[in-house]
């Protein structure tokens, strides 16, 4: 089972640049880009069918039709998706747009573009964590995209005999 | 938030669904088939063995599910209360449900209180930390001191546990380390220190408990202090030889290392009665020919001492390693089971033991043990390999404690792949070690250290009056 990340940004540029600053995130996670709203539901479709979970939603606000916000509220009805950690990478979510996404769209982190390529990796690292800890799964796997001393913290209670 | 129900059943490879077949065919024909020289509980505890065998082999179901699963077909099969005739000396159901509280659980459960305290009130990292202090200037001394540590947090904690603490102390000294050989060898110092060293006592690691638990069903009883006395040798050869081989393959000398980590000891008045709970259990685990009070009763004191002040709730008891606890109980039931139907005869009566000498033999045993828990479990070798060898101590010219203890030691010593025990899958997964690496060191140590352990050990143990 694989963690996916998906990074829904319409402006091809800005999306290459981000999935270029997530190369670091591999093995057993996957980085997939998504260009509109349409497109990321038919990604997640298709990660689930696969077998493998969603950790992950990285979005911008401002999209053709459906925005970033409006999309990260709908997921919190979809059970599959529910749980997924929750990040807005915007320079133009407005007060209300940004009060919205965290009272009822999950969100568990915001980043301002022009984005830190350093903050990025710290960011992604830390709700990839969370996600792996909450969802009580063994973070074995997961290692080497994951803070590393929190989860390996965490292994002591995977019961594993010596 | 929850966390996940499972929606499908784990999926089981090819060799997963052979073993469950095996299991599945053996305790159904035992059953059926009619065995020379063996009653009909003999047969099917037989079946049982087989069973066990192959589920604790291929992991076809997790580790803990064969140990309850045995006590149940024990109990279905060759107990008083069975849905088959027994004879009229069976033991009842009671008995074989007891060995989930068998003294060596309860032993052990208090092993658990402690090392789950400890990483509670986070006095695992600050021991580190404050013991780290010496061990300043060079790598080499550096990577010495991780070692001694972690050799000393696992002899009460579980060697997966102390390596996950130490992972957590070491993992900013990793980083700064530039010189990728060097990472290796840091990375790979502490799984094998917790490995080779983590034998200490009879909590340090669930196969040592097994060899306890299954002496003491021969009428043998083995103190703390004893199975300390007779461990610490192996542990100090073990844990130089491990050093200057780590030195020699990845540290150059003279490379400068400062560590520097925070100790800031949780001072709270329940961190207090913790420390004084832990450490008074290890004094009088240590001290039991003064008051000769047996070490499961002593270590039955943290379990009541710490719930009835608080410092461990309810919820850290559900948070206990209840798996590795009943992994232990079914091995030392089927133990118990392979001697009470005469299993064990049977099985080695075959072979001429009078003619086997017994440096010979403990050879055998421990490379047997050292080979297996390289790629099964090791607490799952002990399970299968301390029973049979308990059984022709009385041909061979050696005893049962010098026997069981060996094996136990030696089930320790199978770490050459990143398989062979949790510590090394933590240490792989942190991606800073080549397979070939570990599996270079782990070889040399296995080896090496089952040859001394067979060899050295049982003169100086007879020498030291400890068998």
């Amino acid at each position: 089972m694989k963690l996916a990340i998906i990074v829904l940004e319409d402006e091809p540029p800005v999306r290459d640049a981000i999935a270029r600053d997530l190369q670091e995130f591999s093995g057993e996670v996957r980085v997939e880009p998504a260009e509109d709203v349409p497109d990321a539901r038919e990604l997640i479709d298709e990660i689930l069918a696969d077998g493998d979970v969603v950790a992950l939603l990285l979005a911008d606000h401002r999209l053709p039709g459906e925005t970033g916000v409006d999309f990260l509220v709908s997921t919190m009805d979809d059970d599959r998706m529910a749980s997924a950690r929750r990040v807005l990478i915007t320079g133009q979510a407005d007060h209300a747009d940004t009060i919205r996404a965290i009272n009822v769209g999950g969100l568990d982190h915001y980043i301002a573009k022009p984005w830190d390529p350093g903050e990025l990796h710290d960011v992604v690292r830390e709700q990839l964590t969370n996600y792996v800890l909450d969802q009580g799964i063994n973070p074995l796997p997961y290692l080497p995209n994951l803070e590393m001393d929190r989860a390996i913290t965490a292994m002591r209670g995977f019961s594993l005999t010596d | 938030m929850a966390a996940q129900v499972p929606t499908r059943l784990p999926s089981k490879t090819r060799v997963q669904k052979v073993g469950l077949a095996i299991a599945i065919v053996a305790l159904i024909g035992c059953l059926f088939i009619q065995v020379p020289g063996l009653e009909p509980v003999g047969v099917r505890m037989l079946g049982i063995f087989v069973a066990a065998i192959a589920l604790w082999v291929t992991e076809a179901i997790p580790l803990a599910a064969t140990g309850v699963g045995i006590i149940l077909f024990q109990v279905l099969l060759i107990s008083s209360d069975a849905v088959l005739p027994v004879p009229e000396t069976a033991e009842t159901s009671a008995s074989f449900f007891a060995n989930l509280a068998n003294p060596v659980i309860i032993l052990f459960m208090g092993g658990f209180m402690i090392a789950d305290g400890a990483a509670k009130y986070g006095l695992d990292k600050n021991l580190a930390a404050v013991m780290l202090k010496p061990f300043r200037g060079s790598a080499r001394l550096a990577m010495l001191g991780l070692m001694l540590i972690t050799a000393l947090l696992s002899q009460f904690m579980s060697n997966t546990a102390t390596t996950a603490s130490m992972f957590a102390v070491v993992i900013p000294i990793l980083a700064s380390i530039r010189d990728p050989k060097m990472r290796t060898g840091f990375a790979l110092a502490i799984p094998v220190a917790a490995n080779v060293s983590g034998v200490g006592t009879p909590v340090s690691t669930p196969p040592n408990a097994i060899a306890v638990g299954m002496l003491a069903q021969n009428g043998i009883r083995i103190t703390f202090l004893d199975w300390a006395l007779m461990a610490l040798p192996f542990i100090i050869v073990m844990l130089m030889m491990a050093w200057l081989l780590l030195v020699a393959l990845f540290v150059p000398k003279g490379v400068p290392m400062e560590l520097n980590l925070k100790a800031d000891f949780n001072r709270s008045p329940a961190a207090i009665v913790f420390y004084l709970l832990a450490g008074g259990t290890i004094l009088l685990w240590m001290s039991e020919p003064l008051h000769g009070i047996n070490s499961s009763i002593v270590g039955f004191i943290p379990v009541v001492g710490m719930l009835a002040t608080g410092v461990m709730t309810g919820r850290d008891v559900k948070q206990l390693s209840w798996p590795v606890l009943w992994l232990v109980a079914g091995g030392i039931a089927l133990g118990s089971g392979v001697r009470a139907t005469g299993l064990d005869a049977w099985l080695l009566g075959g072979i001429d033991w009078g003619s086997m000498s017994a440096v010979v033999f403990l050879v055998a045993v421990a490379l047997v043990a050292v080979v297996m828990g390289t790629f099964i479990s090791n607490s799952a070798t002990a399970n299968l390999i301390i029973p049979l060898v308990l059984g022709p101590s009385i041909m061979v010219a050696t005893d049962d404690v010098t026997l069981a203890v060996v094996a136990a030691l030696a089930c320790s010593l199978g770490f050459a792949l990143p398989i062979s025990t949790p510590p090394n899958a933590i240490a792989y997964a942190t991606g800073h070690i080549p397979q070939r690496s570990l599996m270079l060191v782990g070889a040399i140590l296995g080896i090496v250290g089952a040859i001394f352990l067979a060899l050295a050990l049982p003169p100086l143990w007879a020498w030291m009056g400890l068998t």
